[in-house]
């Protein structure tokens, strides 16, 4: 395979992402109209952001199923206390607070018992769930407006949501290019066993990118609550898998090792996103949503695995 | 992934053997049984298993309640089991029923087709079978379905919206946001849906068919979506009450949330009769929503158990007829929707 070969096979998920525009724009105007497009970052953001946190978990080879069940939890927690009459300022923080303790428990059981991630976060899935199910009584919860206002607030005509993933996401971009921390976790994802023999503190650093993810979670709750006003049981449902489609079709290897969240991360979300804006604006029939989506994630993989093979 | 060498192996196998056990426990939660009771004498309906594929919405905990209180009421034990939306947990649980000889079962299927082995199951052992709320595909396997009239529920539905459109003497764009494609129930509402809007195409043109596959944010998304590129939308109907907090929060976010009668009103209607649904007739934001009577079908349901055990002639279907609930007959009707009496 030629240079320029691998240079394409490189730039996949952009010309991935061009591509869906390119198609859906022809098909109809309105979707790249500017009001639209803003929509689609603002639809993309709580999916991105968990993204971000799991492309950090994905790097170093493991998987966090977690994330959607954490997001209930909190959100639950959350509801009951803005129906009690606690206000913004504390409900968040508290947000956070139940997320980083849901992660901890994964932290601590990946690191120190070595129990399998998969299993790990699986068995916090269920808990969970459960737990959220439980503390809402299977009732939806109508949260006060106050929250709604949150989700279309707009800080210099940016939507508040569309500027919480961007804060996310250059963070994130910073601490995985810029700082000791992110060279560690490629290198834990390349080889664990090396990465020891180099002196890398391998638990500090898994440990740190399942809390990671955790705080990801909770800030895309807080997107997810502000957009749509309300807790139901399914709240955050699946997260866990749009989270890591979005990754991966970013460009993020489920081997650990190779991704960055911008532009890979970002462009699996947003692509997700336009697909499912794009299927909505054209008015097409509701069974090909599945078909089109699972085509462009079937693609997008092969070339991952054509990238593979070049390397 | 990480790799696990040497002596701690055998430790480390147990570990994630400990929790891999507590992680299948953990999926079976919510489950609670009595002890073991022995088969009831032929003729008589001592204890019901009650299977359901989830309670994560307020119809199934409604209709999980109503069950109960029916059974309670005749004197009959119920055991209890929940899916959480996995058909092979589900078989399980119907062949626990069997193993401990209870003398009917009423099923919540996760779908149309994956009941049938449950179905067969209970026939073998000479066990009658009720399907609540969701019927099964055709199949040579015996059983009772009492289920609500989807598709001419909402049919009444969305042709009581049509009228109110066709009030406004202008031609309404219509979304209609549509539940799991895999279920049959969300099929039907679809189809009454389709059906009421037939003929009507010179008051509304549908330019929104919204799959929200009962996830309340994917219809967040998907409505917030639609109302971006068709910013005329003003006729919106959802196949479950379920989702209309989805729903008002995209109408508010674009300033189109408005009281029956103001300007800019975008008509709205539902199916289920939740809670949501009586708040938002009662604040006057709903147009109308079609009630599934779930007291009629726990009702039935389990009449049609005792009548098939002691022997009388029970039918293959009985269709919950419902009702559509609407501004205009919220008083009458409120005390017949389920989801007024659980905001009590």
């Amino acid at each position: 395979m030629n240079r320029t070969s691998r240079r394409l096979l490189d730039l996949a998920p952009f010309l991935l992402f061009v591509t869906v525009l390119a198609i859906f724009g022809v098909q109809s105007p309105k979707f790249l109209e500017s009001g639209n497009l803003v929509n689609i970052v603002v639809q993309a953001s709580s999916t991105g952001i968990v993204a971000v946190g799991m492309t950090f978990v994905l790097l170093t080879a493991g998987v966090d199923l977690s994330v959607g069940a954490i997001m209930f939890v909190a959100a639950a927690v959350a509801g009951k206390m803005a129906l009690a009459g606690w206000p913004l300022p504390i409900i968040l923080p508290v947000m956070v607070a139940v997320a980083l303790m849901f992660s901890a428990c994964n932290a601590f059981f990946v690191t120190k018992v070595r129990v399998a991630a998969f299993i790990v976060t699986l068995a916090t899935l269920f808990i969970g769930r459960g737990l959220g199910l439980r503390i809402t009584e299977t009732r939806a919860m109508n949260l006060p407006d106050s929250f709604l206002e949150l989700g279309s607030a707009r800080w210099l005509g940016v939507p508040l949501p569309a500027l919480l993933f961007g804060g996310v996401l250059l963070v994130a971009h910073l601490v995985l290019t810029r700082t000791p921390f992110g060279r560690q976790v490629f290198a834990i994802g390349h080889d664990v066993e090396m990465a020891k023999k180099a002196g890398i503190r391998t638990g500090r650093v898994l440990a740190a990118v399942y809390l990671i993810s955790g705080l990801c979670a909770a800030f895309a709750a807080m997107v997810s609550l502000g957009q749509l006003g309300a807790v139901s049981p399914k709240f955050g449902e699946q997260k866990e898998f749009a989270a890591i489609a979005a990754a991966v079709l970013g460009g993020t290897s489920l081997f650990g090792g190779r991704g960055n969240v911008f532009p890979g991360t970002l462009l699996g979300a947003l692509l997700i996103q336009a697909i499912e804006n794009g299927l909505v604006v054209v008015n097409a029939d509701p069974y090909l949503y599945p078909m089109i989506t699972s085509v462009v994630i079937f693609i997008s993989v092969w070339l991952e695995s054509l990238r593979n093979r070049t390397r | 992934m990480q790799t696990i060498s040497g002596p701690r192996f055998a430790q480390l196998f147990l570990a994630q053997l400990f929790t891999a056990l507590a992680v299948c426990l953990l999926a079976g939660c919510g489950k609670s049984e009595a002890p073991p009771t022995a088969p009831a004498a032929p003729g008589k309906v001592k204890t019901v298993g009650v299977a359901f594929e989830t309670l994560q919405t307020e119809y199934w905990i409604a209709g999980f309640e109503a069950i109960k209180a029916e059974l309670k009421k005749r004197d009959i034990t119920m055991l209890e089991a929940v899916a959480d939306s996995d058909a092979s947990r589900q078989l399980q649980q119907v062949k626990n029923f069997i193993t401990r000889g209870v003398d009917g079962i009423i099923l919540v299927p996760k779908d149309a087709k994956t009941c049938i082995p449950m179905i067969r199951a209970a026939n073998e052992a000479k066990i009658p079978i009720v399907l609540f709320n969701r019927p099964a595909d055709k199949t040579d396997a015996q059983f009772t379905a009492v289920v609500a009239d989807n598709p001419k529920l909402t049919q009444e539905t969305v042709t009581y919206m049509i009228e109110q459109a066709r009030k406004t003497g202008t031609k309404h764009k219509a979304m209609v946001v549509l539940g799991d494609l895999g279920d049959i129930n969300a099929i039907g509402r679809r189809d009454g849906f389709e059906a009421a809007v037939k003929g009507n195409e010179s008051f509304i043109e549908v330019v929104a068919r919204v799959p929200s596959e009962w996830n309340q944010e994917k219809a967040q998304a998907g409505v917030a979506n639609a109302l971006q590129a068709n910013p005329d939308i003003s006729f919106i109907f959802t196949s479950s009450d379920f989702l209309l907090p989805s729903i008002t929060s995209a109408l508010k976010a674009s300033g189109r949330y408005k009281k029956v009668g103001e300007p800019g009103h975008v008509i709205l209607g539902g199916f289920d009769g939740d809670a949501t649904a009586y708040q938002m007739l009662v604040d006057g934001y709903l147009d109308a929503t079609g009630v599934q009577d779930v007291y009629f079908e726990a009702q039935a349901s389990v009449q049609a158990l005792v009548d098939r055990r002691e022997g009388r002639p029970v039918a293959e279907l009985y269709l919950d007829p419902g009702f559509v609930i609407h501004q205009g007959n919220l008083k009458e009707k409120a005390a017949r929707m389920w989801g007024a009496n659980i905001r009590k």
